[in-house]
């Protein structure tokens, strides 16, 4: 609540005004901090220093902090969470971005995409402001934080969970209400690539695709399958891809929303039958996220299987444990199984033959756990732990639990 | 009733050569045409029907294709969309992106906009087909699956995750039947203007640390390094060492 | 006399009935497609072909060669003679005493073989086999009570009719095995089509102590590729696999086989024979291709299995799995006392699976895409080749254009194991001032595995760029750590080589040219102080190209001993790395890889030596603990003495 600033025109007012009644008491008031306009402090050269007691004006060269009243010190971790406001009044123009809201945030991808809508505003004449589209039900509560100057939220039932229509709808309302001069979309698989594409489509635009160095002037796209940069003049159409910008983090926004009316989505001709139910042990292999992989040194199996399932992950194998009949031949991974692109690798008693090695190339995170810290697992794990598998697996299984039913009491709390 | 199926193929280009070769999408695209509609399948592609990578998909068993003939530099969906207008079909398969030219992954788009059909982007499979509605899956991200229905006839693109193409074999290739058929393109005028050059590598965005102090930049400057040799865990407790490792499965977001 | 006519009609009919089913027999070779063979030649060659290179195999066991000796011949003679004496009435002293001695002579052998029969090894087949030396007996016996009273030991007529009656079922039991089982399809058709084979060998380098290992180079365009039918394969093979005698020296030496993966190459040669003549295996009474029985699927029980000339024969006569179990070690055809080709049948079946039904095992497919896409089976990029050169200073020949050795690099270039043999070599090269460069980038995979994955085309697309490559430089030499790019440049390419790339040039495994540098004093080296050390054959550097001893001496030449295995040389059992077998990895009971460290342990060796970097990886993957792997060139360079300058 404090960390808010709430400014009080009247009391500005009367602080500039010398000839005002009230102004000394309220010039006199030790004030925090007077922002202008823009949002940048101002300091009142007629309030630096005070009048002694026999009639002289002394500055303090202790800034004031001497005197600062008790009751309105901020702590300097909140003076930092105030950031200026940026202020857009009467925009001559709009650039609309059409973040995903994946789980109904922004996602580091949408702010990114925020951010540089800012530096293409920037870049363009005129007073521009960036205006979000946020389809469904939103969690988000900082869109001023991230760079939101005109926030369009619809949040009717039409447009919740896959409604790629109903939104491509909304989106030709937008056009015609506002027609911005860019349509930034994040190039992802979670529905701003499609989407983009979709309004693209309709309006007859060429868009840019997988674009990543974008001016008002110029963008710079790859195509060619990721093998050519092409540079060519920015389109109005835009689908960018992750890090194209800097998200913002020096300004806030006023995130005044702006009402689209008169929308009327007909019926879709894709319908949404929900999110499949994919047991993370159904995962195929080379699109799990998480595998916990065993080898020869695992020799307690149910207690693998069964932490495998507590942390929700996908089963992997080395061949030796394939070999032996312990896990079935499509778990193996390497050289002569899958290749895998797993962002955690937990490899236990695997010592990381070359051609295990191969398969795991393009994981991102590898952790071993290993009796023997020379081996290669070790040497190629971000963390590894030296030490029976069967032991660090049954610390792990625990605390894994204890997180489940942590989780499970604060959802029966919440509800 | 088998449905009328078109797959649509181009050219591809292999990622570390840069050979031309069958484009990973479209063979997938392919390859589902093939469950969908087996031998009845039409393989459709527009370009220089005596370019050989289109063997290489004849090689999935493929009988016949049709070739539209263009010039290179013509643009894909005038022809295409002709083409379709005429036949009556079901389903358009396509590639999400294709792996040369300017790869915006629009042809399907800009397809359904010109025929009015629905167009459904990244398929992982096309499970059934009754009474002329389709139930799809669409790919999302690590191995999640959406399902939702269309009707006939419609636009798909066909994501990574869908099942893989099958071996291309060499004899079937070479006997396929090429059906050429000639159509004039018009040369694509905006991508005249257009400069390309190799993918420049794009650095990972480091951590930038916006220190507000001086003590913070000092501290930025002198933290170690992430990344490098991993971290060893030797003496400590079982308890402790398994901590360390739940925490970073935490920190990298993968349990919930 | 009674019996004077009636063993003479018995000859005549069983004779007449022989030959009719004889000529049935090569009615069903004639299925088979042509190929040219010199029919007269073939035929004159044929009985030295069987005294020499068929005895040189059998031979290499005793007891066998002679019992053979003993029967075939014996039985040769007595049959000529049987013939002049029943039929035509020779009736002189001395054929008669002559027929008698080679009775007995036959007799002998059927004995000893009757003898080997009564408690034979698990790789011999029952069934009619167990019968045949009890109806060799009883030709020879009943022929020797035949004749005695024609010689004069015994008068004429002895026995009566009772007699008579007696010896007529033993000639029909007799002769029927040996003339009219020879034509139907009794065990001794081994005799009529053996022969035969022999004269009309596809490999007919073989013989006169030849090698002939390089696969024939399959027809390209056209209906279809490889052989999906048995009427696919040529003639002569199809009366190859009729010459088999079901002696299972093939199956006590397949690796695969041991592992328990589903090949028996005997039983893989018998449903060729059930192929080509259509039937079922009902009657086959060997060992079965191996089941699994820890998969699901279970393999095919003998009695199951169908066929016909010109049914497909992955369709119910074998499975699939069994022609992708093929190392392609040859161990199979360097132990064939019948010399018949395994290799050629099993790699012609799998050009039809790979180059027709696009149907190439586990990671076969994306294998040789990669092999289209990027010139090497992991699809690393083409420009990536030298990189494991940057810090050796190789010249290139793109730039140096001519140099007296061509150092192929092969896949290895690719690999972080095999570069340190590379390097070892490379090493070695230097400290003995060869004049070397190599391809660099502009080498491509040899092709070796594409072809073994049976998709020639693609082997020979490669075969042919390597020699336009090689053909734009002038090298005397070209060596190669690799055994496999090593056979392909020297056996397999001289069939493209129209443009005389390879002529003169002379291609050399790196053993065998390191020893060339070590006899002629141009490498310093120190002895080996490790502990005991044995030597593995790569079957791609022993069987296929015939050197065994160059990896020896270098060993020597570094003071070591070879504690050699109990299958070493020609008998070297495979690593398991071969024909592509690692790459479609079809599951058996144990590894190959396995076996053969196995086999290195039994020697007590600490380290085991290798001239092949496939092998490095095969038996590297075996886990620990066991022996040390290195190349022979790893070793050499470990005890080089470096001339300081
Ligand atoms: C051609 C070829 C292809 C191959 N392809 C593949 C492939 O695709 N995938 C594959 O995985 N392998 C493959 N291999 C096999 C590979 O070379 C190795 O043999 C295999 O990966 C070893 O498996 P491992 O690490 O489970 O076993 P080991 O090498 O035996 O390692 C076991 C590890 O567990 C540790 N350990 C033992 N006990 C414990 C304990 N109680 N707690 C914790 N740690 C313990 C040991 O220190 C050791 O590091 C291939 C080999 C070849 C030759
Ligand atoms: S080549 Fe080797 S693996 Fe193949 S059948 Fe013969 S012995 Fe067995
Ligand atoms: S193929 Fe040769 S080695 Fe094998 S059983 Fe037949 S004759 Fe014997």
């Amino acid at each position: 609540m404090s960390d808010i600033i709430r400014r009080d025109p009247r009391r500005e007012w009367i602080a500039r005004n010398r000839l005002h009644p009230l102004h000394d008491s309220v010039a006199n008031a030790v004030q925090g901090e007077v922002r202008g306009p823009s949002g940048l402090l101002r300091k009142n050269p007629h309030q630096v220093g005070f009048i002694g007691p026999n009639g002289l004006k002394r500055i303090d060269r202790l800034k004031g902090n001497a005197v600062v009243g008790v009751g309105n010190k901020r702590s300097a971790a909140n003076q930092e969470a105030v950031l200026p406001l940026h202020k857009v009044d009467n925009p001559d123009f709009y650039i609309v971005v059409v973040p995903d809201m994946v789980g109904g945030r922004l996602s580091g991808h949408d702010k990114d995409i925020l951010g540089l809508a800012h530096t293409m505003v920037s870049t363009i004449e005129g007073n521009g402001a960036v205006v979000a589209v946020c389809f469904g039900e939103s969690k988000e509560t900082h869109y001023d934080l991230a760079g939101v100057d005109r926030l369009i939220h619809l949040s009717a039932s039409e447009y919740e969970g896959f409604a790629p229509e109903a939104r491509l709808t909304a989106l030709t309302h937008i056009e015609a209400q506002l027609a911005p001069k860019h349509w930034l979309f994040p190039d992802s698989i979670h529905g701003g690539s499609d989407l983009g594409s979709r309004l693209a489509a309709r309006l007859g635009e060429r868009p840019a695709a997988q674009a990543w160095q974008v001016s008002g002037e110029q963008t710079v796209c790859r195509g060619g399958g990721g093998s050519l940069d092409i540079s060519r003049q920015t389109p109005r159409i835009l689908m960018l891809l992750e890090e194209c910008g800097e998200a913002i983090d020096e300004t806030r926004h006023e995130a005044l929303a702006i009402e689209v009316d008169g929308i009327s989505v007909s019926e879709p001709a894709l319908q949404d039958k929900g999110l499949m139910d994919v047991d993370p042990s159904a995962i195929p292999l080379a699109e799990a996220e998480f595998i916990l992989s065993a080898g020869n040194g695992i020799h307690n199996w149910d207690q693998f299987h069964k932490v495998a399932t507590v942390l929700g992950a996908t089963e992997g194998a080395s061949r030796v444990a394939v070999d032996d009949g312990f896990m079935p031949r499509f778990r193996q991974v390497g050289a002569t199984g899958t290749w895998v692109t797993a962002r955690v690798y937990l490899a236990v008693g695997i010592s990381g033959a070359i051609q295990h090695m191969q398969g795991i190339g393009q994981c991102d995170k590898v952790v071993a756990i290993n009796t023997d810290a020379g081996c290669d697992m070790v040497k190629r794990a971000a963390l590894s732990v030296i030490g029976d598998s069967e032991d660090i697996l049954a610390e792990l299984m625990l605390l894994a639990q204890a997180r489940k039913k942590g989780s499970q009491e604060e959802q029966s709390d919440a509800a | 009733m088998q449905p009328n199926v078109v797959s649509l193929i181009s050219i591809g280009r292999h990622p570390q050569s840069g050979r031309a070769r069958r484009a990973e999408q479209d063979g997938r695209g392919v390859e589902l045409g093939l469950k969908l509609a087996g031998e009845k399948l039409s393989v459709l592609h527009v370009g220089n029907p005596e370019e050989p990578v289109l063997r290489q998909y004849a090689g999935m068993g493929l009988p016949a294709m049709t070739v539209l003939k263009q010039d290179e530099t013509a643009d894909a969906v005038p022809a295409l969309s002709d083409y379709l207008q005429q036949e009556k079909i079901d389903i358009v398969l396509t590639g999400v992106r294709s792996e040369s030219g300017e790869s915006s992954g629009m042809v399907p788009y800009l397809l359904a906009e010109k025929l009015g059909w629905p167009v459904v982007a990244r398929v992982a499979d096309i499970v059934s087909i009754k009474d002329g509605v389709a139930e799809v899956l669409l790919a999302l991200p690590r191995g999640q699956r959406r399902s939702v229905t269309v009707k006939l006839p419609f636009i798909a693109s066909v994501d990574n995750a869908a099942a893989p193409a099958r071996q291309s074999a060499f004899g079937p290739g070479q006997r396929v039947r090429m059906e050429s058929v000639n159509t004039h393109g018009e040369v694509d005028q905006i991508r005249v203007d257009w400069q390309e050059a190799p993918a420049k590598p794009r650095p990972k965005r480091l951590k930038t640390v916006k220190a507000k102090t001086a003590a913070d930049r000092f501290k930025a400057a002198t933290a170690k390094p992430q990344g490098g040799s991993g971290k060893v865990m030797k003496n400590e407790s079982a308890a402790e060492k398994a901590k360390a490792i739940f925490d970073l499965l935490i920190e990298e977001n993968v349990i919930r | 006399m009674v019996i004077d006519w009636l063993p003479s009609i018995l000859i005549v009919v069983l004779l007449a009935l022989g030959v009719i089913g004889a000529l049935r027999r090569i009615s069903l070779w004639r299925a088979g497609q042509p190929e040219k063979v010199n029919l007269i030649a073939g035929l004159m060659a044929m009985p030295g072909r069987y005294l020499n290179d068929l005895h040189h195999v059998v031979e290499r066991d005793k007891y066998m060669s002679r019992t053979h000796v003993a029967t075939a011949g014996g039985f040769v003679l007595s049959m000529v003679l049987v013939i002049a004496v029943y039929v035509f009435h020779v009736e002189q002293k001395i054929v008669t005493w002559l027929l008698l001695g080679a009775l007995v002579l036959m007799l002998c052998g059927a004995f000893f073989v009757f003898k080997r029969r009564l408690n034979p090894p698990s790789r011999l087949s029952k069934g009619p086999w167990m019968r045949l030396p009890k109806s060799l007996i009883t030709f020879a016996l009943t022929f020797i009570v035949l004749t005695l009273p024609v010689a004069g030991v015994l008068p004429e007529g002895f026995g009566g009719v009772l007699l008579t009656l007696i010896l007529s079922v033993g000639v029909i039991v007799g002769l029927g095995e040996l003339l009219f089982g020879m034509g139907w399809g009794g065990p001794m058709k081994h005799a009529f089509a053996g022969a035969l084979h022999l004269a009309f060998h596809r490999r007919p380098e073989r013989f006169g102590g030849g090698r002939s290992t390089g696969l024939k180079p399959a027809q390209l365009g056209g209906e279809s590729h490889g052989v999906a039918k048995p009427s696919d394969f040529k003639w002569n093979q199809l009366l190859g696999f009729d010459a088999c005698v079901q002696c299972g020296k093939c199956e006590a030496m397949c690796p695969a086989f041991a592992a328990g993966q589903p090949l028996n190459p005997k039983k893989l040669i018998q449903d060729m024979v059930v192929g080509l003549a259509g039937g079922t295996d009902a009657k086959y009474a060997g060992s079965p291709h191996p089941v699994r029985k820890t998969g699901k699927e279970p393999g095919k029980e003998v009695g199951h299995a169908k066929g016909g000339a010109n049914n497909i024969i992955t369709a119910g006569l074998i499975e699939a799995d069994t022609l992708w179990s093929c190392t392609t070690c040859r161990a199979c055809v360097e132990e064939c006392p019948m010399m018949i080709e395994h290799v050629d049948a099993i790699v012609d079946m799998r050009r039809f699976l790979t180059m027709e039904k696009g149907d190439t095992p586990n990671k076969g497919s994306e294998v040789l895409e990669n092999i289209i896409a990027t010139d090497n089976p992991n699809g690393y990029a083409p420009s990536s080749r030298t990189n494991w050169s940057a810090d050796q200073n190789l010249p290139v020949m793109k730039e140096k254009k001519q140099a007296d050795v061509l150092f192929w690099v092969s896949d290895g270039a690719f690999d972080m194991r095999s570069q340190r043999i590379l390097r070892s070599f490379v090493k070695l090269m230097k400290a003995a001032n060869v004049d070397v460069a190599i391809l660099g980038d502009e080498e491509r995979d040899s092709g070796d595995l594409a072809r073994r994955l049976g998709d020639d085309a693609t082997f020979q697309s490669l075969a042919k760029r390597n020699l336009a490559t090689l053909s734009q430089y002038s090298f005397k030499k070209i060596v190669t750590t690799d055994p496999h790019a090593y056979h392909c440049l020297r056996n397999e390419y001289a069939d493209f080589d129209t443009e005389g790339a390879l002529k003169g040039v002379e291609v050399l495994h790196h053993t065998t040219f390191l020893n060339q540098l070590v006899q002629a004093g141009a490498l310093k080296l120190d002895t080996f102080k490790g502990g005991k050390v044995t030597y593995h054959d790569p079957c791609y550097l022993g069987r296929y190209n015939g050197e065994y001893d160059a990896p020896r001496d270098l060993l020597r030449s570094l003071g070591i001993e070879v504690a050699e295995m109990e299958r070493s040389r020609f008998r070297s059992r495979c690593c398991g790395g071969g024909g592509g077998a690692p790459i479609t990895d079809i599951p058996g009971e144990r590894r190959i890889a396995d076996m053969r460290m196995e086999d290195v342990t039994a020697t007590g060796a600490e380290l085991v030596a290798v001239g092949c970097q496939q092998c490095t990886a095969m038996l590297e993957g075996v886990v620990e603990p066991r022996p040390e792997v290195k190349d022979i060139a790893e070793i050499l360079a470990g005890q080089l003495i470096e001339e300081v300058h």
